[in-house]
């Protein structure tokens, strides 16, 4: 009877913990940050995305990205308009999306605060052309919060994002892509 | 005779340079005194998307909209721009509308349930079915503001 009563109550606290700590599951938001920035002599460019709509899963480290070409905002509309219409025919090819894992996913402890490195690595789509990508970041919990952040380069060229000869000094060749997202346990 | 060529040249470069200042510095669309390209509902722009995401694109994108649909909650996760959820399709489809953080005030006095009427510029479909994880899917509206 004592052992019967040990083990229900091992299995209740177990149960709890698992509801309490989050420490596996799907971990979501629609309201990440995509910034990218560009940086010449003659001009610095810079855009920001606030719905960028992001999951990944706390077991197998399956990450995920789903971004708007047109919901990135610019200081100036000239510029966005070019960015849209010229360089990224956004009515064409829409969004940009990420699919990929998070390596060292045992190590991020999910269901407790913390600052954990991280290495991602995966598949990157703009306007449809898909390259290999690998970053690494950095995943802070705090109170069931995880934020990942994240920056790395990707050249324009490689996604047949091309630069028209009379601005090209005004365009890097290398685009900072800057990710910051806070991701919450998906009920 | 030179003078006035001269002068004459002046005044076109100066012209030009008019011009090309305006452009490079117009500012973005202002939502609020502009009028709506179409007014729908929630329901239908989003079955308009999920019918033909690429005619949708063409039809609504880069538009003023005005839309009215129920609003399932508000999500002010992000602090740069709050953004509040209607329904789209009653399951797994919604209408996300993105707000300058100066409307965060009228925002919180929104009633959950209710109808909302609001204008804002549609930007497309968000989601996809390729990514298990983000299968759901949101027309995303952006600088919107409320109708009262």
């Amino acid at each position: 009877m004592k052992k019967i009563t040990i083990l229900t109550l091992a299995t209740i606290c177990f149960g709890m913990m698992a509801f309490t700590s989050h420490s596996g599951g799907i971990f979501k938001t629609n309201t990440g940050n995509i910034n990218f920035f560009s940086h010449t002599p003659v001009e610095d460019i810079t855009a920001d995305n606030h719905k960028v709509k992001t999951a990944f899963d706390a077991t197998s480290g399956k990450m995920q990205f789903s971004a708007l070409i047109k919901d990135f905002e610019f200081p100036k509309a000239l510029m966005q308009e070019h960015f849209n219409e010229n360089y990224m025919e956004s009515t064409t090819f829409p969004k940009s999306t990420f699919s990929g894992v998070i390596e060292n996913i045992a190590a991020i402890k999910t269901g407790e605060n913390g600052i954990y490195k991280s290495k991602v690595s995966g598949k990157l789509t703009i306007k449809d052309v898909t390259k290999d990508i690998s970053t690494e970041g950095t995943f802070t919990v705090k109170d069931g919060v995880v934020n990942a952040k994240t920056t790395f380069v990707i050249d324009p060229t490689d996604y047949n994002i091309e630069i028209p000869k009379s601005v090209a000094g005004k365009i890097s060749k290398e685009i900072k892509i800057t990710v910051d997202a806070d991701y919450k346990h998906a009920h | 005779m030179k003078k006035p060529i001269f002068l004459l040249i002046l005044l076109i470069a100066l012209g030009a340079f008019l011009y090309a200042y305006r452009a490079y510095n117009k500012p973005h669309t202002d939502v609020a005194s502009t009028e709506a390209a179409e007014t729908i509902s929630a329901s239908a722009i989003f079955q308009a998307f999920e019918l033909d995401d690429s005619a949708a694109m063409v039809k609504y994108s880069d538009k003023v909209i005005a839309i009215h649909g129920l609003l399932l909650n508000r999500d002010l996760s992000n602090e740069k721009e709050p953004q509040i959820v209607l329904e789209g399709n009653g399951y797994d489809g919604f209408i996300r509308c993105g707000f300058k953080p100066k409307y965060l005030d009228k925002l919180l006095s929104l009633q959950d349930s209710t109808t909302v009427h609001l204008k804002g510029i549609c930007m497309g479909m968000n989601g996809s079915e390729e990514l298990d994880l983000l299968a759901d899917k949101d027309v995303v509206l952006s600088n919107c503001t409320l109708i009262d």
